[in-house]
């Protein structure tokens, strides 16, 4: 597909007041394709985090896109990420997802390898008769063309061109690290998944994570049964988010497709880190710890998302067709928080976040839903868009330079207005990366084209 | 031979027949005001977890609140999800006695499985598992006290509720 056929699916004409994205990049399966190969094989993608592979030869088998990942530490503590095929046939070297092992031995004709990604043996190589070429050959396992960790969020890109990590992470650092600095010895993914399969393009869940403008028309059941709850009406006595007392939310968009939005939390108290208030003052200042207690969402395109409203939500999404995606949820805690913060926040999470839970599968049906609805190929655009378009400002506002970021726009204002500018960073990443990939291509074909001639 | 149903056979497909004939108050008064229902999560291939104050569960409820809270939401036609409900089928299946039983107190261990048929989506699901309930005898009714539901399938499609387990 040509690069301008690729750019003209994303209308992005902000001095006309207009951002439109064409419905074909959620149905048509040749546009998938080239999302996984523009997109999803040629940027970092999240791969998981250090502490799922604390110990010395722990291993995590994962996913970029539609290849096999085997992450793994070695033997002095550092993190490789591999493809996860065996260099000899090409099957896969892992039988769990995850585990320990100081050698992995192919399951086929047992050709091992050790954690840092070596071939440590070739079975009855001696009497193989093989060839000098052969010889000369590496037979490791092939490593992720980049790989980083930013404070243990592990992160691998399949192609080498790509911005260092942290520079790809940018300013959405700085909501990262209101994560990661919630306990002085770091954060956990609790045992236990919440893992699930939806019928629908996994842009709807990327852009989901950032709608307001859902929440009182997806949710009121949840909203409703929370109320009931307050009232003494319901006998469950969990105290937990409630979107009815929001008032002002903001939005901020960044480079290389991340957004964040963020509400001051009125009821502060119903968090399970509030017991750990006075500790957090003393250790990141007032300031932070403030930030702390409110509600976000953050989005690090294209697979990962922090969702912050009561408890802490990691959601790791994996296109597995143009409709059909793969979504795993874990439960992020502070390491060391009391028992009791530790039992309301899985209370509160499986409550909400859950695919078995009282909000989640309300999200999930109207992904399907739009889904089945694309099917409609005679209408061409979604206008899903267009609100917030006279509130949002490029740079900073106020609010972000309170907390010292420089994001791409900012928005802020009556949670009435229920932004929907906050996606638009996304498909402007879309757009870049697929205009760059066919480019890419083309020149690519050109070259092999020349050589021939 | 006693050809008729067991009472510990009779009781668990009596919850059956309320969850798949949607008789959802019904099914509630089954169940004691402090009972106790859980549906653990998966910590890997072969472990379902174990401490639910520590550990993901996919449902878990110290008392029936959290279960009269699904029904109410089931019911309030203000859930998407909820509006075209599956057509259940549950199977109750190897029912044992566990130790422990006594004339009031019965601890019992079954297989289940739920197929169901989505009339919105056109698609059959399974979903199958064990569970224990724990049956206590009050004022000469028999109610749960406990309920434990070990799903084996948890790689979910898009959603799971009560009706289904």
């Amino acid at each position: 597909m040509l690069a301008e056929e690729l750019g003209g699916y994303v209308v992005d004409e902000p001095g006309q007041g207009v951002f439109a994205v064409h419905r074909d990049v959620y149905r048509d399966p040749a546009i998938f394709e080239l999302e996984m190969r523009y997109i999803f094989e040629r940027t970092w993608v999240f791969l998981g985090i250090e502490d799922q592979i604390a110990q010395p030869h722990d291993y995590l088998s994962t996913w970029i896109g539609r290849q096999p990942v085997l992450v793994m530490r070695n033997g002095e503590g550092q993190v490789g990420a591999f493809l996860n095929s065996c260099p000899h046939r090409g099957a896969i070297l892992t039988q769990r997802e995850r585990g320990n092992a100081r050698i992995h031995v192919c399951a086929y004709h047992a050709w091992s390898f050790d954690s840092s990604g070596r071939c440590a043996s070739i079975k009855d190589r001696k009497d193989g008769c093989y060839s000098e070429a052969f010889d000369r050959q590496s037979h490791d396992l092939v490593p992720v063309a980049r790989f980083g960790s930013y404070r243990g969020l592990m992160f691998g890109s399949l192609s080498e061109d790509v911005p260092p990590l942290e520079d790809y992470l940018g300013e959405t650092r700085f909501f990262l690290d209101l994560i990661l600095d919630q306990s002085p010895h770091g954060i956990e993914l609790l045992p236990g998944s919440s893992t699930y399969t939806y019928n629908g393009n996994w842009k709807l869940q990327l852009d989901n994570a950032l709608d307001a403008y859902h929440l009182t028309s997806v949710h009121p059941s949840f909203m409703k049964i929370v109320k009931q709850r307050q009232s003494g009406e319901s006998q469950n006595a969990l105290a937990t988010i409630d979107f009815a007392a929001y008032r002002q939310r903001g939005g901020f968009t960044f480079d290389h497709g991340h957004a964040a939005v963020w509400t001051r939390n009125p009821l502060p108290h119903i968090r399970p880190l509030y017991p750990l208030l006075d500790e957090l003052r003393q250790r990141v200042g007032e300031k932070r710890a403030s930030l702390m207690l409110d509600t976000r969402n953050l989005v690090i395109f294209p697979n990962v998302q922090f969702a912050e409203n009561a408890s802490l939500q990691l959601r790791v999404l994996r296109p597995l067709a143009v409709d059909r995606t793969e979504m795993r949820s874990y439960v992020i805690a502070p390491k060391g928080e009391p028992p009791e913060a530790r039992e309301l926040r899985l209370r509160q999470f499986e409550d909400f976040f859950n695919s078995s839970g009282l909000a989640t599968p309300d999200d999930t049906t109207c992904y399907e839903d739009c889904q089945t609805g694309y099917r409609a190929r005679n209408i061409a655009w979604t206008q899903g868009y267009a609100r917030g378009m006279t509130s949002v400002q490029a740079g900073a506002n106020e609010y972000a330079r309170e907390f010292g970021i420089t994001p791409a726009t900012s928005q802020y204002g009556d949670v009435a207005i229920q932004d929907e500018t906050v996606f638009h960073s996304g498909y402007r990443e879309w757009r870049r990366l697929m205009v760059k990939g066919a480019m890419d291509d083309a020149a690519k074909r050109a070259a092999a084209q020349g050589g021939v001639q | 031979m006693n050809a008729g149903p067991t009472l510990a056979a009779d009781l668990l497909y009596r919850e059956a027949e309320l969850l798949d004939e949607r008789r959802w108050s019904d099914w509630l008064e089954l169940f004691l005001p402090d009972a106790e229902y859980w549906v653990p999560a998966w910590r890997d291939e072969d472990h379902p977890t174990s401490d639910p104050r520590a550990e993901l569960s996919l449902i878990y409820y110290a008392n029936r609140g959290g279960l009269e809270d699904r029904v109410w939401r089931v019911q309030s036609r203000r859930s998407v999800a909820s509006m075209v409900l599956p057509r259940t089928q549950h199977t109750i299946t190897n029912i044992r006695v566990a130790d422990g039983s006594g004339p009031d107190l019965l601890k019992l261990k079954s297989n289940w499985t739920t197929q169901q048929f989505l009339p919105k989506e056109k698609v059959v699901e399974v979903y199958f598992g064990h569970q224990e309930h724990e049956w206590r005898r009050v004022d000469g009714t028999w109610r749960i006290a406990r309920k434990k539901v070990v799903l084996l399938n948890d790689y979910l499609n898009a959603k799971l509720d009560f009706y289904s387990l």
